[in-house]
């Protein structure tokens, strides 16, 4: 009684992660055992860090009970015909799901749950990352059976490549007819980096005796999660600020949140304003500015991470180099108001603002460098002294009482105004951005919406939408057509609210 | 031996021995140890890619010359024959690594006078666009040795060109077309069959290997390899005489044209049928039949086997016809093969449908009754899966020959495809993976130049080109609105440029320039006083398919010296305005393509960035370094890094870079919530980060770390003062203070 089809197995890898050589050593390995087999791959310019497969299919019975008989083999993977997937990357394991190569009546699902993200999810301008949680139940569903292990990780510990790991864990599932020394002897035969590879190999049977879980893997922590009490979130806020400037600063951080919590409280809230409050407001009171930047460059612990992140030896010199590039608005934002607003005026009117900078790569674990740096950060005792601090006190007061005021009128309305603080973040030219996309949107929503000019659902949602606008892409574009189309239905909106 | 520098894992320990580091001097993949498997003799078991198969036959064909310009999928049967020298050497084979696919297709010339067997390579359909000159040349005037041309079908997934079919090359300058069942024994037996055929007939002979075909892994029972009768050691003994009918040149086109059909076909035809080179496999169904493409051959036997009209070996219920010869076909055969169906299943991949046409033509002249059913069943375009063909041969089975019961395979069709909706409606758009520059790729900060410099300045044309540089038509960069193909970026550009204020940019590699676009481009926008700007990436190789040498390498295949420089070409052709720049020196860039675009002088401006392909550059310094090391001399180790806590989370830097090594990590603070950018391990320190922030005034965030391995005294003095005097000075770690209100 011969098989009625060959076993099937395909290879989701990401260019340059060595698929090619785990499909190699499979292939080895059922030569050896005297299976026919065939492989094909569609490398291409895919090899350049490009999403590719790789493709195996096994006839599962020896050569020599087959005679002369030839098994055809398909040269590509169909949906539903897929015995083994295996992945090298959750979002990869993710779209062999999509395109229907997980199937629940077949195939065994092996893939390392680790993240490579693709370029779309690392150029957003806030967070773009796929929903891990989305691609892990999708897959968990799809599959007939699965093994989901951070194989990255493992590859790591035991300073082996993936690929063998994976291997590791395909020969530990023991799906195909090939003995665990078939695949130790492929690797011993292919030659390179042997040991490293047998290690990962092993690491990968090994974690196969562990029952797979998913408990590892890391969520992104979103506002929700955060405890009923707003106490966790205050306390990490006042010891940010004690960190950056003073307790008095810290004060004045507690008696925001006093006149919120109050408000809240009269509104018949739920204390998860304040909650959000007490974070935004932590961030905009620590605005990054040139002391902090070169309080975080020299702070205990600095080194010895960047030593730990280049991988140096503990003994090996290193040296530091930071790239600062302060223009003159960085400049001036130390000095006290009277003295930048005329250089900045001037500067505007001569053009020089976004256009003159001053380079600066500083070594930063030198003496000198780190002098430099040392003497900066310890000017801030001139940072309530100085324009950048009126500026950012002024825009936070307009924020903060734009929300007390909203709490009065809609307490989702008041949630919505919180959130915009997310907009301004940053150094140059994106602090720049987020300051001007947060007064438009000020103007545009929110001061109509408190003068009672427009309906508090509709400004909810207008806020709602124009604050994703405003992170779609950094000319702008998307705000302001998402701000013209607010302004064109307004006045309908107005009337039918009438 | 087993030196073969992998293409996926470039490392090489300091125990390689020096002989083995001189070797790693060109091409991505070494293919030193398949070549031990080209001198197997007879009764050997050969094993490996199909593409490598198809090199194993020709030398057991008695080739005497080789040639070929590289591209996915056959750039390995070039890179092996490059490696393979020796061999060749020894056989007297010649070997020419040629500047594009026209001067390969000419090589083929060799063939017209001569009684000797010749064979080029290329991708099509693009290569052969490019060869169809000379190729309509050569199919005019005949062979007398057998020539064959092994094209790469790069149709269908993984496929980088446009989508078109070779077929019509074959059908329009009357060569023959094989296309071979995909597995090696077949792909061999074509191969040695080709020369046979183009020698019967005096027609060259085009062989098609679709995309996985080339990289198929299989096994054959090789031949001896066979010396050629004429070759580098045994010389021609001269010139024949002029026979004015070999020249394809009036009067004698005429006569070639009649006799391509009075001679020259038929010959094809009685070949073709006498060693059985189309196979038909019976089947108990005889009302209807399926005739394919051999190259779909597997696919098709897939489909069916799920059908149930077919076992895993092969055995069908319904007769087939496959067809290893697409063109030309042989209407006895097909006539002999329909008459007496009821219908046929014509499963033929691509568009137009050149078969359908022809034998839907040869049916009615022979006034056979069969319907012919082909694309009214299958799509008229696309690849043809085991799932695409199976969709269309149950409509057939289910009209035409409903005895069998296909409802089961039907039901489990349905439920796959249902199934694959639901994925994809729970997953939603997933993000996509287009390929990408390497990291540490010299090309990227020349975009990122571009883009910066587009700030400025306003968007401006892009006219882009092949190579690895279009992969900056994807985000992030978004840069390109035309590609015209090789080396054709600065001809496309003129007459956009003469009807906009802002100069158009064409951008071209070093591997399009020597293809084409050298003449194409720059001779034609000098003699017509061209006021463009051209952006030349020089970085040493044909990177995108494998790197391979280029006249203007450091290496050469032969002696080691480049043969040409860009540069010096240009100035003497004429170039006035010409600048090279260091691709990592941002400013500078930025400051020359500003220039370019604004200055008034007239005439076409060149700007040559300079940077060796990184993939090879790493290969080649790796194991030097780790020599260095080994030897115990001084050795700085760079690298970029981010500090988490500055990151603001905007990701800026990514959006004017995308380098595979800059890439996102959780904030590691708990009052944000957007990921922070990460430098990983993969950095080679190429700098662009560090440039980047420092060019566009994005943040303070990136640090450059210069780590000193093998400290000489004076470095580790120099590190426990600076040690000592942060010791002293750094603030204090401060203990935060939790503070409640109330």
């Amino acid at each position: 009684m011969t098989a009625q089809r060959p076993l099937t197995i395909l290879i989701a890898a990401l260019g340059g992660e060595g698929g090619g050589v785990l499909a190699d050593w499979i292939v080895q390995a059922a030569q050896a055992e005297d299976f026919p087999v065939q492989a094909t791959s569609v490398p291409g310019v895919a090899q350049r860090t490009g999403a590719t497969t790789y493709y195996i299919e096994i006839f599962p019975e020896k050569r020599a009970t087959l005679g002369e008989q030839q098994p055809i083999f398909a040269l590509l993977p169909t949906p539903g015909d897929v015995d083994v997937m295996l992945a090298s990357e959750l979002l990869e394991a993710g779209r062999a799901a999509f395109n229907g190569f997980v199937t629940p009546d077949r195939t065994l699902l092996i893939a390392s749950t680790h993240r490579v993200f693709a370029v779309a999810e690392k150029t957003a301008m806030g967070d773009g990352r796929y929903d891990p949680a989305r691609l892990l139940d999708t897959v968990q569903a799809r599959a007939a059976e699965h093994v989901l292990i951070d194989m990255q990780a493992l590859a790591q510990t035991t300073g082996a490549p993936l690929n063998a790991v994976l291997l590791g864990a395909l020969a530990g599932t023991a799906k195909l007819p090939i003995a665990r020394e078939a695949f130790v002897n492929a690797i011993r035969a292919e030659g390179k980096s042997v040991d490293a590879n047998l290690a990962g190999f092993e690491a990968g049977i090994q974690a196969l005796s562990t029952p797979p879980s998913i408990a590892g893997i890391a969520r992104p922590v979103a506002a929700s999660d955060f405890d009923d009490t707003a106490r966790p979130i205050i306390e990490l806020g006042v010891a940010r600020l004690l960190d950056y400037q003073n307790p008095a600063y810290a004060q004045l951080y507690l008696d925001r949140l006093q006149r919120v919590r109050d408000v809240e409280r009269t509104a018949g809230g739920d204390g998860s304003l304040l909650r959000e409050a007490a974070r935004q407001l932590a961030l905009r009171m620590a605005f990054e500015d040139v002391i902090r930047v070169a309080q975080f460059k020299i702070e205990p612990g600095r080194f010895e991470r960047v030593r730990h992140e280049v991988r140096a030896d503990p003994d090996a010199p290193l040296v530091v180099i930071d790239y600062f590039k302060p223009g003159i608005e960085e400049l001036c934002s130390l000095l006290p108001g009277a003295l930048a607003r005329p250089i900045l005026r001037l500067s505007e009117k001569r053009g020089w603002l976004g256009k003159v900078y001053v380079g600066m790569h500083v070594r930063s674990n030198s003496v000198f460098g780190f002098l430099r740096l040392r003497l900066l950060s310890s000017l801030r005792w001139l940072r309530p002294r100085s324009h950048r601090y009126a500026q950012e006190q002024a825009l936070i007061e307009t924020w903060l009482s734009a929300v007390e005021r909203a709490t009065a009128v809609d307490r989702a309305l008041a949630r919505e105004i919180v959130d915009l603080a997310r907009l301004i973040k940053g150094y140059g030219d994106t602090h720049a951005r987020g300051v001007r996309s947060f007064t438009r949107i000020m103007q545009a929503i929110v001061v109509p919406a408190l003068a009672g000019t427009m309906p508090a659902s509709v400004a909810i949602d207008a806020l709602a939408n124009a604050r994703v606008a405003a992170l779609a892409d950094p000319e702008g574009n998307r705000l302001d057509e998402s701000l013209a189309s607010i302004a064109a239905a307004a006045p309908v909106q107005a009337k039918a609210a009438e | 031996m087993r030196d073969a520098a992998d293409s996926v894992r470039p490392k090489k320990t300091p125990e390689n021995s020096a002989a083995e580091r001189e070797e790693i001097i060109s091409t991505e993949r070494s293919f030193k140890k398949e070549v031990q498997s080209l001198r197997l003799g007879a009764g050997e078991i050969f094993r490996g890619e199909g593409i490598l198969a198809v090199t194993k036959a020709l030398l057991q064909s008695g080739v005497s010359y080789v040639g070929g310009y590289q591209g996915a999928p056959v750039s390995h049967l070039v890179d092996v024959l490059v490696d393979s020298q020796d061999m060749l050497d020894e056989l007297g084979i010649h070997l020419e690594t040629c500047a594009n696919e026209a001067s390969a297709a000419a090589l083929l010339a060799a063939s017209i006078n001569y009684p000797l067997r010749g064979c080029v390579t290329w991708k099509s359909i693009v290569g052969t666009n490019v060869a169809s000159d000379a190729l309509s040349n050569l199919a005019s005037a005949g062979v007398t040795g057998g020539a064959l041309i092994v094209v790469g079908e790069d149709y269908g997934e993984g496929a980088s060109v446009i989508q078109e079919r070779s077929h019509a090359f074959a059908v329009k300058s009357s060569v023959w077309l094989l296309d071979p069942r995909p597995n090696l024994p077949s792909i061999v037996r074509m191969t040695e069959k080709a020369f046979e055929l183009s020698e019967a007939s005096n027609t060259p002979v085009m062989l098609e290997l679709r995309i996985r075909a080339c990289h198929v892994q299989g096994e054959f029972v090789a031949t001896d390899n066979v010396a050629p009768k004429f070759s580098r050691r045994h010389m021609l003994d001269g010139p024949v005489p002029q026979n004015y009918d070999r020249i394809s040149h009036p009067p004698s086109t005429f006569k070639q044209e009649k006799q391509k059909f009075e001679v020259r076909l038929p010959a094809a035809r009685k070949f073709i049928v006498e060693q059985a080179l189309n196979e038909f496999f019976d089947g108990e169904q005889n009302n209807v039949g399926i005739i394919l493409q051999g190259g779909l051959y597997n696919a098709v036997l897939r489909a069916m086997n799920r059908c149930g009209l077919a076992d895993a070996f092969g055995r069908s219920r319904v007769p087939l016809m496959v067809l290893n010869v697409t063109h030309p076909l042989v209407p006895e055969q097909i006539t002999q093969f329909c008459a007496g169906k009821d219908a046929v299943l014509l499963i033929e991949e691509g568009q137009p449908d050149f078969l359908e046409q022809s034998i839907s033509t040869i049916l009615r002249k022979a006034d056979i009754p069969t319907r012919l059913v082909g694309k009214d069943v299958l799509p008229m375009a696309g690849e043809y899966t085991a799932e695409v063909i199976t969709e269309g041969l149950l409509k057939f089975i289910e009209a035409y020959a409903p005895s069998f019961d296909v409802a089961g395979a039907g039901r489990h069709l349905a439920r796959i495809r249902e199934g694959r909706t639901g994925a994809q409606q729970t997953l939603g758009e997933l993000p996509q993976r287009p390929p990408n520059f390497c990291t540490g790729c010299p090309e990227r900060p020349v975009f990122t130049a571009i883009k910066l410099v587009q700030r400025e300045t306003g968007p401006t044309h892009i006219a882009t080109d092949i190579g690895c540089h279009s992969f900056a038509t994807f985000p992030p960069f978004s840069l390109g609105n035309s590609i015209l193909g090789y080396g054709m970026s600065l001809a496309s550009a003129p007459a956009v440029g003469a009807m906009m204020e802002k100069r158009p940019i064409a951008v071209m590699g070093d591997g399009g320039f020597w293809h084409n676009g050298l003449v194409s481009g720059v001779s034609s926008a000098l003699f017509n006083r061209g006021d463009g700007v051209l952006v030349i990436l020089q970085n040493g190789y044909t990177s995108a398919t494998g790197a391979q040498f280029l006249p203007n390498s450091k290496g050469n295949r032969k002696d080691g010296d480049s043969t040409s420089d860009i540069e010096t070409t240009l100035r003497a052709m004429g170039v006035k305005w010409l600048r090279k720049i260091d691709t990592y020196a941002l400013p500078k860039m930025m400051k020359t393509l500003r220039e370019a675009m604004t200055t008034s002088e007239k005439g076409l401006k060149v700007v040559i960035g300079d940077g060796e392909c990184q993939l090879a550059r790493q290969r080649r310094i790796r194991p030097q370094i780790a020599a260095q090391l080994k030897r115990g001399e001084r050795v700085v180790r760079t690298r970029f890094g981010v500090d988490d806590k500055t990151c603001t989370g905007d990701h800026a830097c990514i959006r004017l870079s995308a380098c595979p090594s800059l890439t996102l990590q959780p904030n590691p603070d708990p009052l944000k919530s957007d990921p922070v950018a990460h430098v990983n391990n993969d950095c080679v320190g190429c700098g662009l980060c560090g440039e980047v922030a420092h060019a566009a005034v994005l943040c303070p965030s990136f640090y450059r770390a210069e780590i000193v391995l093998n400290p000489r005294w004076y470095d580790r003095a120099l590190a426990t003062l600076r040690n000592g005097v942060i010791a002293m000075l750094q603030p204090k770690s401060r203990t935060p203070l939790p503070v409640v209100a109330e």
